[in-house]
C-alpha cells in the first residue's frame, strides 16, 4: 500500500494530558442538544449527529472538510460541562497528587534537598529505562510523611479515596457530644462513645477544681465547656484530653468537589510536577478534572439502519446522550437556584456518567445499561481485551487468502509439498502480471473463468479498473486480456503458500510448502512433517496462506520451506526424519539383512530416483534357500537396496536403538539395523549427518525416499498388530504367576515383620515410611521380572517387539504390561491410600498393607482386570489426565510470557544481541555467535580446524616446496580502494566521498 | 563468613578502568546505561564497587572457553 492511500504519516506520538483549550480548538462544532435527528430524518445542527462531525453516509458531503464519506476521518466536537468532572483513568493520579502536595499552597510536600533527590533518581531511572513509578511513588510516601507543609506550616491531613471518584480530607475535629463525654470523666462515670465496655472500665472522679489545676484552665471556662457554651481549642482540648485520659476527637470527613480539586491543582507549581515525573511542558495536573468533554466524530459511532427503516444508535452515542441531558439539567437547576442537595445529586449523576462513558467495567460502579439490559460498549470496552482493539484489530486480525481444514496423509507427496483442494485453490490466487510471455496462459486462465481449474477470480485493467470474472464473460474477457493486465489466477501445481498448526510453539510450526491441487475437501501432508507441526490425523486441522507478493514469494521459498527446517535450532538435530511405520519397515529391511530377487528389489525402489539396481550381492542356491527363490537366481540384499538412497561417500558409525554397530562405509551400509536413531525424527544420524554435510535438498530427497522405499518395503513384509501377538506359553504365564505370588509373600514377610515391631527404619525415614518404600520397590521388582520372563518367550519377530526394539512406538514396558503385569498403580507416587478410613474399598478389612488392598494390578491387559484393579487403575490414569491438562496450560502460559519477553531481541551485525532499546542482552550470541543448526552433533566430535587446514592446503598444492612457499608468503596489501583506511577507522577521508543515504 | 568471590564456581569480576570502559563502549557504540545490571551489594563483585561502575565478568564457557561480559553497577 502506498502512503497517499492513508490519512497521515506518522511521525512521532506523545502521549500526555490534554489542555481543555486544546479541544475546543480541534472541536468542529459544540454540541449543545441530545437529540440527533429531526423527524425529517436529517441531522440536528449542534446535535450529536451534526455533519460538521464528519460523514457515514454515502453521497453526502462533509461540512467540514467537503470529503465524501470514506475519505473523511471525521472530527470531534465538544460538550462544555456545566461543572467540572473527574477523568476515571486518572483516579489514581489524583490521588497522589492529593496526598504528596499541600492542600493549601498546593506545593509538593519535599524541601528543596529531598526534590532535588528525587529528580536525580528520575534522570537515573529514566536512563536505565526501568519504571519511573517507583520513582514517583516513593517521592509520594516521604511528601505524605509530613505533618506539615514544609513551605507555609499548614496541617496536611490524611486523603481518602472512596473508589471510584470520590475522595475525601479525614480531619479530627472536636467531638460533637464533647460536653456529656468531659463530664462523664470528671464524675468518674463510663464515658460514652469511647468506654465500649461501660461495666469494667473505671475512672477516678476529678471535681473542676483539680482538672483547673492540672490543666491550668479557669474553673468558670470548665463549666462553660461542661455546658457545652464553649468549645476547647486544640491545645486547651488537648490538655483536658491528658488530664481525664480521653479522647475528644472524631474524624470527620470533608468531601472534595471536583472544582477544588481542580482549584488545589491548578496552583501545583511546573518544578513541583517535574519532580513527579510529569512533563510540565505537556501535561497539567488540573486537566485531568475535565471541564470540556471532547466528542468523538460519528465516525467512530456510526449508526445503522435497521431493516424496518428505524435508526439504531452505537452505544457511544447512547451514553453521550445521557451525559448532554444531566448536563443540561445541571445548569437549569443552577440558574433556577435550587437546593445545594439537589445540586451535588446532578453532579454526582453527571460524574457518573462521564465516568461510565470512559470505562463501563469498574468495580464498584453499576455499568451503564441499554434498555435491554445489556450493559453499554464504551470506550475502554472497545480498547481492552481479546476481542478489543489492540488484540483484536491490531495484533491480530483476519485475513484475506487463507483457508483451514482438515488434514489428512499422503505418502506421495514430498515433505515440501502439500495438497490443497481443488476448492481452495481456485477461492485463493495469485495475482500474475501479463506480459508477452505469459500472455497466453494468462487468456487461457481468464477464459476457464471462476469456477473451472485452473481459472482466474479477477483481471485488472492498466486503468486500474478491476472486473469480475464470472462463468458468463470468461470467453469474451479473455479475448480482451493484454499485456500490462493483471490477472488473479487460481493456486496451481508449484505455488508457495505457507502452512501453519496452532499451536504455534516453534518457528517449525509455520513453514512454506508448494502447492499440489487435489480432489476432495482435505488438506494433504507427507507424514514425515508432522512431527514439527505436532499434527496427527484425529481431526487435526490445519491454515493455509497463499502470499501475495513476490518478495513474500521469495523469503518464503528460501528461508520458509520445509526443506530448510530440517535441522531443528532448538537442539540442533534434525526434526524430520521417519517415524512410526517408516521405521519399522527400514528395521524389516534391514535387521536380518534378508535377500530379494530382482522383481521384490525394483519394487521396493520403485517410487524412488533409482532405477537401475547395483551389482547383485550373490546367487540364490537351493541348499540355503529360506528365500524360496530359483536356483541361480541373483538376489541383492536389503542393506544393498538401503544403500541406494545414501549419498557417494557417506562415511558414519554409530549404535543403533536396536543395540548393534551400523557402519556405513562410502555411501554403502554394510553392517548394522536401519531404524530411528539412524533415520528417525528428532536426531536420526543419517538424517542429520546428511543434512549438514551434503545440504537439506540432498536430507529432503533422502528422507523422502526412506519412506517410500520404507512403505514398500512393509508392505513387502506384511504388518500388522493383534490381541494374539501379546498372548505368551502357559509356561511363561506359570512363571510370571509365581514371580508375582513370591513378591506378595515377601510383601507379607515385611508387614508381619513390622507388625511386630521388628522392622529397621533407613536412615531419615520413620518405620512406616520404610515399609512403604520396601513394598513399593519389592512391587516393583515383580512386574519387571514378569516383563523379562514375557520377554524371553516373545519371538523376535513379534511385530509389538518391533515396533519397540526399532523405536517406531510403544516400548517394551507397555509390551510387559499387555503380557506380564501391569503393576503397581500410584497416586501422587505412592501407593493407594485413599477413600475410607483406614482402607481404600470396604473390600478389605482396616488397615491391610497387603499389596492388592493398595493398588497392586497382578493381572495383565490381556488377561484383564479384576473390578477392584479396574478402580485403582483408574485412580491412576485420572491423575494422569489431569496432570497433563495442568501441564499444558501452565506451560502454555509460561511459554507465552517467555515469547513475549524475547520476541524483541535480535542479533546484531556486530554480534551482540541487544533489545530494542539497544540494551545488550549478550555481547556474543551464545557466546560463541554459532547457530545450533550449523554445529556438529557430535558431543566429542570438536570441529578440527587444523586438520580441514591440512586438507585444505593438501588439495590446493601439488608438491611440498609450492606448499611451503605459500605457507612463508607474507601477506600483500590488497588494493581494493583507496580510501580502505579511512572504512576501518569509520572516517570519510575527504569533501565528495560520503555515501547519501537513498531514503 | 564465607568468601563467595573464592568458590569457583563464581567467576571472576574485575572493575573496569574508565579508559578501558571508554575503549568498550566505543567498541559497541553505546552508553554505559544500555549494559546488562548487576546489583551494588551483589556478592560477586568485588568491595569498593560504586554505583555506576561496570564489572568485567571473565567465566568459563561450555561453548567457548572464557566469555566476557560487562555489567553495569546499579542501586
Ligand atoms: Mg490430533
Ligand atoms: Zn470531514
Ligand atoms: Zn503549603
Amino acid at each position: 500500500m502506498s502512503t497517499d492511500q492513508s490519512p497521515k504519516e506518522i511521525g512521532s506520538l506523545s502521549f500526555g494530558l490534554m489542555n481543555p483549550e486544546e479541544y475546543r480548538e480541534m472541536s468542529a462544532t459544540k454540541v449543545i442538544t441530545a437529540d440527533t435527528y429531526d423527524d425529517d430524518g436529517f441531522p440536528i445542527d449542534m446535535g450529536l449527529m451534526d455533519p460538521r462531525l464528519g460523514v457515514i453516509d454515502p453521497g453526502l458531503e462533509c461540512k467540514t472538510c467537503g470529503k465524501h464519506s470514506g475519505s473523511c476521518n471525521g472530527h470531534f466536537g465538544h460538550i462544555e460541562l456545566a461543572a467540572p468532572v473527574i477523568h476515571v483513568g486518572f483516579s489514581k493520579l489524583i490521588r497522589r497528587l492529593l496526598r504528596g502536595t499541600c492542600r493549601e499552597c498546593s506545593r509538593l510536600c519535599l524541601t528543596e534537598d529531598e526534590a532535588s533527590e528525587f529528580r536525580s533518581q528520575l534522570e537515573r531511572t529514566r536512563q536505565l529505562g526501568e519504571d519511573l513509578n517507583d520513582v514517583t511513588k516513593s517521592a509520594i510516601r516521604q511528601a505524605r510523611k509530613q505533618d506539615r507543609c514544609p513551605h507555609c506550616g499548614e496541617e496536611q491531613f490524611d486523603i481518602q479515596h472512596e473508589k471510584p471518584t470520590t475522595y475525601y480530607e479525614v480531619q479530627d475535629v472536636l467531638h460533637s457530644e464533647y460536653s456529656e463525654m468531659v463530664a462523664a470523666a470528671m464524675e468518674g462515670r463510663p464515658v460514652p462513645q469511647m468506654d465500649e465496655d461501660p461495666e469494667s472500665t473505671e475512672r477516678e472522679p476529678m471535681p473542676p477544681q483539680d482538672l483547673s489545676e492540672e490543666t491550668g484552665i479557669e474553673v468558670s471556662r470548665i463549666n462553660e465547656i461542661l455546658s457545652g457554651e464553649f468549645r476547647p481549642k486544640e491545645d486547651m482540648r488537648k490538655r483536658i484530653e491528658t488530664a481525664l485520659d480521653i479522647d475528644l476527637t472524631e474524624e470527620d470527613m470533608n468531601k472534595l468537589m471536583a472544582s477544588d480539586i481542580r482549584d488545589w491543582f491548578e496552583d501545583i507549581p511546573d518544578e513541583d510536577i517535574e519532580t513527579l515525573g510529569i512533563d510540565p511542558a505537556k501535561s497539567r495536573p488540573e486537566w485531568i478534572i475535565l471541564t470540556v468533554l471532547p466528542v468523538p466524530p460519528v465516525t467512530a459511532r456510526p449508526s445503522i439502519t435497521l431493516d424496518n427503516g428505524q435508526r439504531s444508535e452505537d452505544d457511544l452515542t447512547h451514553k453521550l446522550v445521557d451525559i448532554i441531558r444531566i448536563n443540561q439539567r445541571f445548569m437549569e437547576n443552577r440558574e433556577a437556584g435550587a437546593p445545594q442537595l439537589i445540586i451535588e445529586d446532578l453532579w454526582e449523576l453527571l460524574q457518573y456518567h462521564v465516568t461510565t462513558f470512559m470505562d463501563n467495567e469498574i468495580s464498584g460502579t453499576p455499568p451503564a445499561r441499554h434498555r435491554s439490559g445489556r450493559p453499554l460498549k464504551t470506550l475502554s470496552q472497545r480498547l481492552k481485551g481479546k476481542e478489543g482493539r489492540f488484540r483484536g484489530s491490531l495484533s491480530g486480525k483476519r485475513v484475506n487468502f487463507s483457508a483451514r481444514t482438515v488434514i489428512s496423509p499422503d505418502p506421495t507427496l514430498s515433505l515440501n509439498e502439500v495438497g490443497v483442494p481443488e476448492r481452495v485453490a481456485s477461492e485463493m490466487t495469485q495475482t500474475m502480471n501479463v506480459n508477452e510471455r505469459n500472455l497466453d496462459d494468462a487468456r487461457r486462465y481468464v477464459a476457464n473463468g471462476p469456477e473451472g481449474h485452473p481459472g482466474a477470480n479477477y483481471v485488472r485493467r492498466p486503468d486500474g479498473r478491476r472486473l469480475k470474472v464470472t462463468e458468463k464473460n470468461c470467453e469474451e474477457l479473455a479475448e480482451k486480456v493484454e499485456p500490462g493486465w493483471e490477472v488473479a489466477r487460481h493456486l496451481i501445481d508449484g505455488d508457495i503458500v505457507i502452512f501453519n498448526r496452532q499451536p504455534s510453539l516453534h518457528r517449525m510450526s509455520i513453514m512454506a510448502h508448494e502447492v499440489v491441487v487435489m480432489p476432495y475437501k482435505t488438506f494433504r501432508l507427507n507424514t514425515t512433517v508432522c512431527p514439527p507441526y505436532n499434527a496427527d490425523f484425529d481431526g487435526d486441522e490445519m491454515n493455509m496462506h497463499a502470499l501475495q507478493n513476490e518478495e513474500a514469494r521469495a523469503e518464503a521459498r528460501v528461508l520458509m520451506r520445509v526443506q530448510e527446517q530440517i535441522l531443528s535450532p532448538r537442539f540442533g538435530e534434525n526434526i524430520i526424519g521417519a517415524i512410526q511405520d517408516h521405521i519399522s519397515g527400514t528395521y524389516l529391511l534391514t535387521h536380518e539383512n534378508p535377500r530379494f530377487n530382482e522383481t521384490q528389489a525394483l519394487d521396493l525402489l520403485r517410487a524412488t530416483a533409482i532405477d537401475e539396481l547395483p551389482a547383485p550381492d550373490g546367487e540364490l542356491s537351493k541348499t540355503s534357500q529360506a528365500d524360496g527363490g530359483a536356483d541361480g537366481e541373483p538376489y541383492w540384499t536389503g542393506r544393498t537396496v538401503f544403500s541406494e538412497l545414501l549419498p557417494d561417500g557417506l562415511e558414519l558409525e554409530f549404535t543403533s536403538s536396536a543395540g548393534d554397530t551400523v557402519l556405513i562405509e562410502d555411501g554403502q551400509l554394510t553392517e548394522g539395523t536401519i531404524d530411528e536413531d539412524a533415520v528417525g525424527a528428532f536426531g536420526g544420524e543419517i538424517v542429520d549427518t546428511i543434512c549438514k554435510l551434503h545440504s537439506n535438498t540432498r536430507a529432503r530427497q533422502f528422507v523422502n525416499e526412506v519412506a517410500t522405499l520404507a512403505m514398500r518395503s512393509i508392505m513387502h513384509f506384511g504388518f500388522s498388530i493383534a490381541i494374539d501377538d501379546e498372548s505368551i506359553e502357559p509356561e511363561a504365564e506359570a512363571q510370571i504367576d509365581e514371580a508375582v505370588e513370591n513378591a506378595e509373600e515377601r510383601v507379607q514377610e515385611l508387614i508381619s515383620t513390622y507388625d511386630a515391631g521388628e522392622l529397621e527404619s533407613l536412615p531419615g525415614r520413620t518405620v512406616d515410611e520404610t515399609l512403604e518404600m520396601k513394598i513399593m520397590q519389592t512391587l516393583g521388582q515383580a512386574r519387571d521380572s514378569a516383563g523379562d520372563i514375557a520377554e524371553e518367550y516373545f519371538q523376535d519377530d513379534n511385530p509389538a517387539v518391533i515396533m519397540a526394539r526399532s523405536g517406531a512406538r510403544g516400548s517394551m514396558l507397555n509390551l510387559t504390561q499387555m503380557a506380564g503385569c501391569v503393576g503397581q498403580q500410584a497416586v501422587r507416587g505412592e501407593r493407594i491410600n485413599r477413600g475410607y478410613e483406614g482402607r481404600t474399598l470396604s473390600h478389605y478389612l482396616p488397615d491391610d498393607l497387603s499389596a492388592d488392598a493398595h493398588g497392586f494390578v497382578e493381572n495383565s491387559y490381556r488377561s484383564g482386570l479384576t473390578p477392584r484393579e479396574f478402580f485403582f487403575h483408574a485412580m491412576g490414569g485420572r491423575e494422569g489426565l489431569v496432570d497433563t491438562a495442568v501441564r499444558t496450560s501452565k506451560s502454555g502460559y509460561l511459554q507465552r510470557r517467555l515469547i513475549n519477553a524475547l520476541s524483541e531481541l535480535e542479533t546484531q551485525y556486530d554480534g551482540t544481541v541487544r533489545d530494542t532499546s539497544d540494551n545488550i542482552v549478550q555481547f556474543e550470541f551464545g557466546e560463541d555467535s554459532t547457530s545450533p543448526v550449523e554445529v556438529s552433533s557430535d558431543a566429542d566430535n570438536d570441529i578440527d580446524v587444523e586438520a580441514i587446514t591440512e586438507r585444505v592446503l593438501d588439495e590446493e598444492f601439488a608438491d611440498e616446496s609450492e606448499k611451503a612457499e605459500f605457507l612463508s608468503r607474507e601477506a600483500v596489501e590488497t588494493n581494493i580502494s583507496e580510501h580502505q583506511d579511512s572504512w576501518k577507522t569509520g572516517r570519510t577521508a575527504g569533501v565528495g566521498t560520503e555515501v547519501e543515504s537513498d531514503d | 563468613m564465607v568468601d563467595v568471590t573464592d568458590h569457583e564456581l563464581v567467576p571472576e569480576h574485575e572493575i573496569l578502568d574508565e579508559e578501558v570502559l571508554e575503549e568498550v563502549l566505543g567498541e559497541y557504540d553505546i552508553d554505559r546505561t544500555d549494559l546488562p545490571k548487576i546489583k551494588r551489594l551483589d556478592p560477586a563483585i568485588p568491595d569498593g564497587a560504586e554505583v555506576g561502575d561496570v564489572v568485567k565478568v571473565t567465566r568459563d564457557s561450555r561453548t567457548t572457553d572464557r566469555a566476557v561480559v560487562y555489567r553495569l553497577v546499579v542501586e
